[in-house]
C-alpha cells in the first residue's frame, strides 16, 4: 500500500525508520489495529446481552476474557499508542526541531507495542482489566494472567520512554525563538500527559510485580492469609489510573485545540485559560484516585477527602469546554468531518462530566458502583469523548499523512451512526446502573425492562462497528485512490486560513 | 465587560454547584454513616459463589435473607476468598466483601417484600449466579426479631464458634464503623460439627476415590454407600464426584461427605436452572468437611443425573437398581 503521495517508498523503509513521522505513522497504525480488534470484541459482548441467559459463550469465565481484552486493549493500546503517534507526529514540527530527542529510543518504545499484543491476545486473560486480587492472585488461571502482567508491564515502560523523550524534546529542543507561552495548546498537553505518566506510571508498575510475586506464590502483599492487604493494591492501581484517565484525556483536548479554531476560522478564545486548566488539571489529577473505592470500606473522613478531591477536578474540564464553546461563538464554522467529531466530543465530554459529579457525590456513589452506571459514565469518557476526537484528528492528519483527501460524505455518515450509537448504548447503560445491573455479567434477570435497555444498547453498539467499517474501508480506499489535496488548504476554508503542518517536513531526511 | 468576564462567571457557577452537591452528599452520607446503637446484626459472608447469613442469635441462612420490617440491622460483610461485593439494589446498599476485612453497613427496612441480592464485584465462574433472595417481613410490633423457625432453609448452627477472628480473638459486632481489623479468612464458615439438618453420621472421612469397591457392589436394602466429594472439586476439571457413576440398589443410603474445602450439594437434575432441580433429593449446601445422607427408598429404579447446586460445571450419575 503506498502511504505517501509525493516521493513513495516501500514499506520496510518506514518500518525501520527512525524519523519521527514515520514512527508517528506506525504508532497511529498500531492503535489503530487495536482499536478494530478491541472494537470487534465489543460487538460480540453487545450480542451476548441482546438477550438474557448464555447463548454465544461457554460461560461467565468466557465472557471475561473478553470483556477483560477489550478493556486492556482499547485502553492501552488504543488510546495511549493513539495519543504518542499523534505526539510523534507534529511535536517536532511545532516546537521546531529536526526529530525527536532521542530518535532510536523513540523507535525502541514503538516496537515494544507489538509484542504486548501478542501477549495480551496470546493470554486472553479474564482478570478484569483492573486485576483485582486475590482473584487475579489466586483463582485467575494461568499462564493468561501471567501474560497480561508482562504486557502491562512492557506497555508501561514503553509509555514511559515516550514521554521522557516528549519531556525532553519539548522542554530542551524547543527552537529558541518560541517561547513557552507562544507553543500550541497541542504541544502543551502533550507536555503534561508526558510528565503524569512519568509520575503516575511507576505506582502501577511497582504493583505489577507484586501482583507477579503474589502469583508465583512467594510473597503475600495482597493475601490477607499471608499478612497482606488485597485494599493496597486497589490505592496503588488506582493512583495510576485515576491520573491515566486524564492521561487519557489531554492529548485529546490537545487535538480539540487544535480542529476547533481552524474550522470555526476564528483565533482561540482565550489560550491561557487553556494552559492554566491543563496544568491544574495535572496536579488535582492525583488527589482523587480513591473515589474508585468508596465502597471497600472507606472511612468517612477519607470519602470525604477523596469527594472534595474529586470535585475540584471538574472546573478545569469545565474551563477546556467554556473555552471551545467560546471559541466557536460568532464563528463562521465548516462542519467537516474532523469539526464534527470535535463538536460531538465536546457535547459527550459534558454529559460525562455530569455524569461524574453524580459519581462522586458520596451516597449516590453506592448507588452506581460496579453498575452499568459506571460503564456508561466510563464508555461516554472514553469513547465519547476522547475517541471521537481521535477519530475526529486521523480525518484531519489524513491530507497531511498521505497527501490525499478521505471521501467526505463517508466521514459524515460516520459520524452520524456513530453519533447516534454513543448515545443510546451510554445513555442507556446509566439507566440500566440505576435498575440494578451490575456490570461484567454474562447473564441478567429476565425482566422486561432489563431486556428492553439491553437491547437498545447493543443496536446502538452494532451502529458503532457498522459505521467504523465505513470508517475502515474510507481510509484505506482513500489512502490508495483519493483525490489529491491542497497541501495549503486541504479543507478549502478559504482566505485567511493557513494549514497548520508544514507538509515538507514529514519527509525523512535521516 | 473584558475579554475574560464571561469565562470567571461560568467558572463561578460551576465551583458553586460543586459545592453545593459536595456539602449535600457531606450531610446525607454523614447521617447514614453510623449505625444506631440498637441496631441488631447481621454477619454477611460472601464466597464464591454464594452469600450465607448468620443473625445474632446464631441462626444461619443460605442465600436467603429474612428481616423484619422496621427493624434496624447493621451488616458486618466478610469474604473468604476474592473480593465480592455486597449489594441490594431496591435499597441502594452496597458494600464490598474484602477478604481480611469486616466492612459494616446498616439499614431499617420499610417496605416489606421479597427483593433481589446480588453481588456486584467480579468474582469469577459464577458470578452472575451469586445472587440471594431478601424477605421483609411485616413486623408485627415486637421489635425483636426471633426468626428462628419460620424460615423454611434455616440450618441451626450450634455454638456461635463460627465468628471468632484470629487476632485477639475479640468477637465481630463489638464496634464501630472503622473496617480495620483483620480475620482469618479460613476459620469463618467452619463449624466444627457438621451443619447440615439431614446429617446421620459424621464418621468415615473417605479418601477420594477408594469408595469405589464398595459401591459397585450391589448390597443389601438399608446398608450404606459413601459417595465422596474429593479435594479440589470445585475447581472446574478435577473429578467431581467419586465414585462416579455411581450404583446403588434401591433402599440403599447413600453418604455423602463432602472431603473437599469449599462448600457442596448433591442436588438432582442436570443444572441448577431445571424445572425439576432438586426434586428427587437434595442435601442441601454442606460446609466442608459435612455429611448428609441420601435414603434412595423413595426413588424409582433408573438412571439420574445430579449437581451442585454452589458449583453447577460438577455433575455426576447416580444409577439406582
Amino acid at each position: 500500500m503506498v502511504l505517501e503521495l509525493k516521493k513513495p517508498r516501500p514499506m520496510w523503509e518506514i518500518i525501520f525508520s527512525t524519523h519521527h513521522t514515520d514512527i508517528g505513522l506506525l504508532y497511529i497504525i498500531a492503535s489503530m489495529v487495536a482499536l478494530f480488534a478491541g472494537g470487534g470484541l465489543a460487538m460480540a459482548i453487545r450480542a451476548e446481552l441482546f438477550i438474557p441467559g448464555v447463548q454465544i459463550f461457554e460461560g461467565q469465565a468466557d465472557f471475561a476474557r473478553f470483556f477483560t481484552v477489550h478493556g486492556t486493549t482499547l485502553l492501552f493500546l488504543w488510546l495511549i499508542p493513539f495519543g504518542a503517534g499523534a505526539g510523534n507526529y507534529l511535536i517536532p514540527i511545532m516546537v521546531r526541531y529536526k526529530d525527536m530527542a532521542w530518535p532510536k529510543l523513540n523507535a525502541v518504545a514503538f516496537w515494544m507495542i507489538p509484542p504486548c499484543m501478542f501477549l495480551l491476545w496470546g493470554g486472553f486473560a479474564d482478570t478484569t482489566w483492573n486485576a483485582y486480587p486475590p482473584y487475579s492472585t489466586l483463582k485467575a488461571p494461568g499462564p493468561a494472567a501471567d501474560m497480561w502482567i508482562v504486557a502491562l508491564k512492557l506497555l508501561g515502560l514503553s509509555s514511559v520512554l515516550g514521554a521522557i523523550n516528549f519531556t525532553v524534546t519539548i522542554l530542551k529542543m524547543k527552537h529558541p525563538d518560541l517561547p513557552l507561552m507562544k507553543m500550541s495548546l497541542f504541544s502543551w498537553a502533550t507536555l503534561v500527559t508526558s510528565l503524569m505518566i512519568i509520575v503516575a506510571i511507576p505506582t502501577f508498575a511497582a504493583s505489577l510485580v507484586m501482583l507477579y510475586t503474589d502469583r508465583l506464590g512467594v510473597s503475600g502483599f495482597f493475601n490477607p492469609e499471608m499478612g497482606g492487604d488485597p485494599i493496597a493494591y486497589q490505592h496503588l492501581f488506582w493512583f495510576t489510573f485515576h491520573p491515566e484517565v486524564y492521561i487519557f484525556v489531554l492529548p485529546a483536548i490537545g487535538m480539540m485545540y487544535e480542529m476547533i479554531p481552524t474550522f470555526s476560522r476564528k483565533p482561540l478564545f482565550s489560550y491561557y485559560s487553556g494552559v492554566i486548566a491543563l496544568i491544574v488539571i495535572a496536579v488535582i489529577g492525583f488527589g482523587s484516585w480513591a473515589h474508585h473505592m468508596f465502597a471497600v470500606g472507606m472511612s468517612f473522613t477519607e470519602k470525604t477527602v477523596f469527594m472534595v478531591g474529586t470535585l475540584a477536578a471538574v472546573p478545569s474540564s469545565a474551563m477546556h469546554v467554556f473555552n471551545f464553546l467560546a471559541t466557536m461563538w460568532g464563528g463562521r464554522i465548516k462542519f467537516a468531518a474532523p469539526m464534527l467529531f470535535s463538536v460531538g466530543g465536546i457535547l459527550l465530554f459534558f454529559s460525562a462530566g455530569a455524569g461524574g459529579v453524580v459519581n462522586t457525590a458520596m451516597p449516590l456513589d453506592f448507588l452506581t458502583h460496579d453498575s452499568y452506571w459506571v460503564v456508561g459514565h466510563m464508555h461516554l469518557f472514553i469513547m465519547g469523548t476522547i475517541t471521537l476526537a481521535f477519530i475526529g484528528f486521523i480525518y484531519y492528519l489524513f491530507p497531511l499523512i498521505t497527501g490525499r483527501m478521505y471521501d467526505q460524505r463517508l466521514a459524515k455518515i460516520h459520524f452520524v451512526l456513530t453519533f447516534v450509537g454513543i448515545a443510546l448504548i451510554f445513555g442507556v447503560q446509566h439507566i440500566l446502573g440505576l435498575y440494578g445491573m451490575p456490570r461484567r455479567v454474562i447473564d441478567y434477570l429476565p425482566i422486561s425492562e432489563l431486556i428492553i435497555m439491553n437491547q437498545i444498547a447493543s443496536f446502538g453498539g452494532w451502529a458503532i462497528g457498522t459505521s467504523f467499517i465505513l470508517f475502515l474501508y474510507n481510509m484505506i480506499k482513500s489512502a490508495m485512490f483519493g483525490k489529491p489535496a491542497d497541501p495549503k488548504d486541504p479543507f478549502e476554508l478559504g482566505k485567511g486560513v493557513e494549514y497548520y503542518y508544514d507538509y515538507a517536513r514529514r519527509d525523512p531526511h535521516h | 465587560m473584558g475579554h475574560g468576564t464571561p469565562e470567571w462567571i461560568f467558572i463561578g457557577v460551576v465551583v458553586a454547584i460543586l459545592i453545593w452537591v459536595g456539602a449535600e452528599a457531606w450531610n446525607v452520607e454523614h447521617a447514614l454513616e453510623y449505625a444506631p446503637p440498637n441496631s441488631e446484626t447481621i454477619r454477611v459472608v460472601g464466597q464464591q459463589w454464594f452469600w450465607s447469613f448468620q443473625h445474632a442469635d446464631g441462626t444461619q441462612e443460605i442465600n436467603e435473607l429474612h428481616v423484619k420490617e422496621g427493624v434496624p440491622y447493621r451488616f458486618e460483610i466478610v469474604s473468604t476468598d476474592v473480593i465480592h461485593s455486597f449489594n441490594i439494589p431496591d435499597f441502594a446498599m452496597l458494600m464490598d466483601a474484602v477478604p481480611g476485612r469486616v466492612n459494616t453497613m446498616w439499614n431499617i427496612f420499610d417496605e416489606p417484600g421479597e427483593y433481589l441480592i446480588e453481588c456486584r464485584e467480579y468474582c469469577g465462574l459464577l458470578h452472575q449466579d451469586m445472587r440471594a433472595r431478601l424477605f421483609v417481613e411485616p413486623n408485627t410490633g415486637n421489635t425483636t426479631a426471633t426468626s428462628q423457625s419460620e424460615s423454611e432453609p434455616t440450618i441451626s448452627q450450634g455454638t456461635g464458634t463460627a465468628t471468632v477472628i484470629a487476632p485477639g480473638g475479640s468477637q465481630v459486632g463489638s464496634s464501630g464503623t472503622g473496617t480495620m481489623r483483620v480475620v482469618e479468612p479460613g476459620n469463618l464458615t467452619q463449624s466444627e460439627s457438621s451443619s447440615n439438618v439431614r446429617t446421620g453420621n459424621t464418621s468415615n472421612a473417605t479418601t477420594p476415590g477408594t469408595g469405589a469397591g464398595s459401591a459397585n457392589g450391589t448390597s443389601a436394602a438399608g446398608s450404606s454407600v459413601t459417595l465422596s466429594i474429593p479435594v479440589g472439586a470445585a475447581t472446574p476439571g478435577n473429578p467431581a464426584y467419586s465414585p462416579d457413576p455411581l450404583t446403588v440398589s434401591k433402599g440403599e443410603v447413600i453418604t455423602v461427605s463432602n472431603d473437599d474445602t469449599a462448600p457442596h450439594t448433591v442436588t438432582s437434575g442436570a443444572s441448577p436452572g431445571d424445572a425439576d432441580a432438586g426434586q428427587l433429593f437434595d442435601t442441601s449446601i454442606m460446609m466442608p468437611a459435612g455429611t448428609a445422607d441420601i435414603d434412595t427408598s423413595t426413588i424409582d429404579p433408573g438412571e439420574y443425573t445430579y449437581h451442585c447446586t454452589v458449583h453447577p460445571f460438577m455433575t455426576g450419575t447416580l444409577t439406582v437398581q
